[in-house]
């Protein structure tokens, strides 16, 4: 009997010993990728840096399109972001290469699904992207308009529209990605819903001093004239 | 060029039955029927005292009230008259597309006559005397000047955008001291019209604004002069409104500031342009003025427009700004240097596209009030010559930033005070 569970557990020991063996050199290989594939990454990224800061790569496109590039990248250097993103793909398909030395069918499978689920997150990062310049771009003509218009709540009435459009495109990018369902949904109409009642709230409560600022200016206007002729 | 085509059917008659003339008074506003016959009357009287064997057509929008029609009672042997829809109903004279339209109809309509001047009347009607346009299209007809650019009489508080960005601009800039670059009443030469109308072709509203006609023709090398022309009843505009205005008028004078760039950057000092007739003295209003609203306005936008501001102005211009926001009313005071240098950057901000050109046009607003409290502080009790040697002042503090618009227009990134 004893001698039946000692080969027992000899036979498993082996098992797992054999198995783990197995696994080792997919194990090593996938190492090996990752370290290459990162410092291939780390010299293609120093590289591409010195190429895009040689040729005033961030200057450029500041003059060339809207800010919100800049908004977007980690130490507000669109430079940064691309050689960030250079680096991590390199890093990925390391990966990949990685993971196929243990199960081709496997890796074909990931892969499979990866690039299935990759024109979601373009689309998703578009929207973003869209959205935070729509956004950016409302805000600022709203906070301008309401300063000239001389409202005293103009930079919240601002930041309660740009909020408004981030909210939206953030439901929009997750609803591309598949992710939270109706969660997403619900948590959005409830932002939604809550800033539009916050907005007519601060409008509302605003506009009564609007309003009895207006008449008092009528009043006065009609009083005494304004002096100031501009053209 | 314009197009012979646009004319209606019946201004085309018209002009068929006129033949020739030598001059064209374009009337921009809507004017009314009675207003049309003074305005005739007024034309020939002018053509009299040209004391030459001259024929004129005054073309003109006819209001709405009464129907178009040809009445040959209010014409005379040398004045004729062709009603023609030049503005639409309730145009600005800042909206620059419109008034283009208008002046590229009058020039239409002077080239098939084969006319050597133009006067253009844009203000009220009420204001128009024979001495108006008398002045305006005398230099044109008998000296050979290309541009005529009004100077009316004014209160102090008149003008203001007039004073404090297009005269000490367009004098930095082009070197020619006209006091009235924007106008809006004009006379022209075939020869100048027609440039800025050849001009005009290749990019749309080119004609557009009356500022440019006065940068066209120190470009151009045209001759220019100013005429003394008396009074003028200028619209009031409500605060509501005057970012609208700023970013009408401001607009396209900044396009032409890119534009001219390799003309003005040779430009150095300036000089005085011949006047004519002798300057009118306004009634001048005494008394203080109150700026309260104006400062608010100014106050709230520096808390509020810090960022928009920031990516326009330099660091140590929007440190004067947050400086200058804390003053009481009473105290208010910009000096001209710093608001120079506001306006030059702008001007920069506008080329550089750093944000949206709306967004900045419109952002200049606060500033612009700032500025004026802190100038109707300084003038409320001045005469007519303190207000003349003020404006002088802001004139010369133009033209000493130059070197500092020159510097952040060449280097805008390395000269970053």
């Amino acid at each position: 009997m004893l001698e039946q569970v000692r080969e027992a557990l000899h036979q498993s020991t082996i098992r797992v010993i054999t198995k783990l063996a197995s696994l080792l050199p997919g194990t090593v290989a996938l190492i090996i990728a990752v370290a290459l594939s990162a410092v291939l990454g780390a010299i293609l990224a120093f590289l591409l840096r010195r190429l895009l800061r040689a040729v005033d790569f961030d200057e450029r496109l500041a003059h060339a399109v809207s800010p919100v590039w800049t908004q977007w990248s980690p130490s507000q250097s669109p430079t940064l972001l691309v050689t960030r993103v250079v680096f991590w793909a390199l890093i990925l398909i390391g990966f990949l290469i990685g993971i196929a030395a243990f199960d081709a069918t496997l890796t074909s499978q990931l892969v499979l699904s990866i690039f299935t689920y990759l024109p979601n997150v373009v689309a998703a990062v578009l929207v973003l992207l869209m959205g935070t310049l729509i956004a950016r771009f409302i805000a600022r003509s709203v906070l301008i308009g309401a300063v000239n218009m001389n409202l005293q709540y103009a930079r919240v009435l601002s930041l309660g529209v740009k909020w408004l459009v981030l909210v939206l495109t953030v439901a929009m990018a997750l609803e591309h990605l598949s992710i939270g369902g109706g969660i997403v949904q619900l948590a959005f109409g409830i932002l939604f819903g809550g800033i539009v009642l916050a907005l007519a709230l601060a409008v509302g409560l605003g506009s009564k001093e609007l309003v009895s600022r207006s008449l008092e200016r009528e009043k006065t206007t009609a009083e005494t004239e304004e002096p100031f002729r501009h053209l | 060029m314009p197009e012979l085509d646009a004319i209606p059917t019946e201004a085309r008659q018209r002009l068929e039955e006129i033949g020739s003339a030598d001059l064209i008074i374009g009337i921009l506003n809507t004017a009314h029927d009675h207003e049309i016959g003074t305005v005739v009357k007024t034309v020939g009287e002018v053509l009299r005292e040209l004391s030459q064997n001259l024929r004129a057509v005054v073309v003109h929008s006819p209001s709405d009230e009464a129907p178009e029609r040809h009445d040959a009672a209010r014409e005379s042997e040398s004045v004729h008259v062709v009603p023609w829809p030049l503005l639409a109903p309730n145009t600005s004279l800042t909206q620059a597309g419109s008034v283009s339209d208008g002046y590229r109809s009058i020039f239409a309509l002077g080239e098939s006559l084969g006319a050597r001047g133009y006067g253009v009347i844009a203000s009220s009607l009420e204001t128009v005397t024979s001495q108006w346009i008398w002045r305006l299209v005398e230099p044109v007809l008998n000296m050979d000047f290309d541009l005529v650019a009004p100077c009316y009489a004014r209160q102090k508080l008149e003008g203001l955008l007039n004073n404090s960005i297009l005269r000490p601009l367009m004098r930095a800039l082009y070197g020619r001291r006209i006091r009235n670059p924007l106008g809006p009443d004009f006379g022209f030469s075939a020869k100048l019209l027609r440039r800025l109308l050849y001009l005009d072709s290749g990019l749309p509203n080119r004609l557009g604004s009356p500022v440019l006609f006065a940068s066209e023709a120190a470009c151009g090398g045209f001759q220019v002069c100013q005429a003394h022309i008396g009074e003028r009843h200028p619209p009031q505009i409500d605060l509501m409104n005057l970012s609208s205005i700023l970013a009408d008028v401001l607009g396209p004078v900044f396009l032409d500031v890119e534009r001219n760039a390799p003309f003005w950057q040779k430009v150095r000092g300036s000089h005085a342009v011949r006047a004519f007739g002798e300057p009118i003295a306004s009634a001048q209003e005494d008394g203080s003025v109150d700026v309260r609203r104006l400062v608010e306005s100014f106050q709230l936008g520096s808390r509020n427009l810090q960022e928009v501001w920031g990516v326009v102005l330099p660091p140590a211009t929007l440190f004067e700004v947050r400086k200058l926001a804390r003053l009481a009313p009473d105290e208010f005071h910009m000096p001209d240097e710093l608001w120079v240098r506001i306006i030059y950057d702008f001007a920069l901000g506008h080329r550089l596209r750093t944000i949206s050109r709306d967004h900045l046009l419109r952002a200049i607003t606060p500033l612009y009030l700032g500025w004026t409290a802190s100038y109707a502080l300084e003038v409320e009790r001045s005469t007519p010559d303190m207000v003349e040697y003020r404006l002088e002042q802001l004139c010369d503090a133009y033209e000493a930033g130059k070197t500092y618009l020159l510097s952040r227009w060449r280097w805008p990134d390395r000269f970053n005070p």
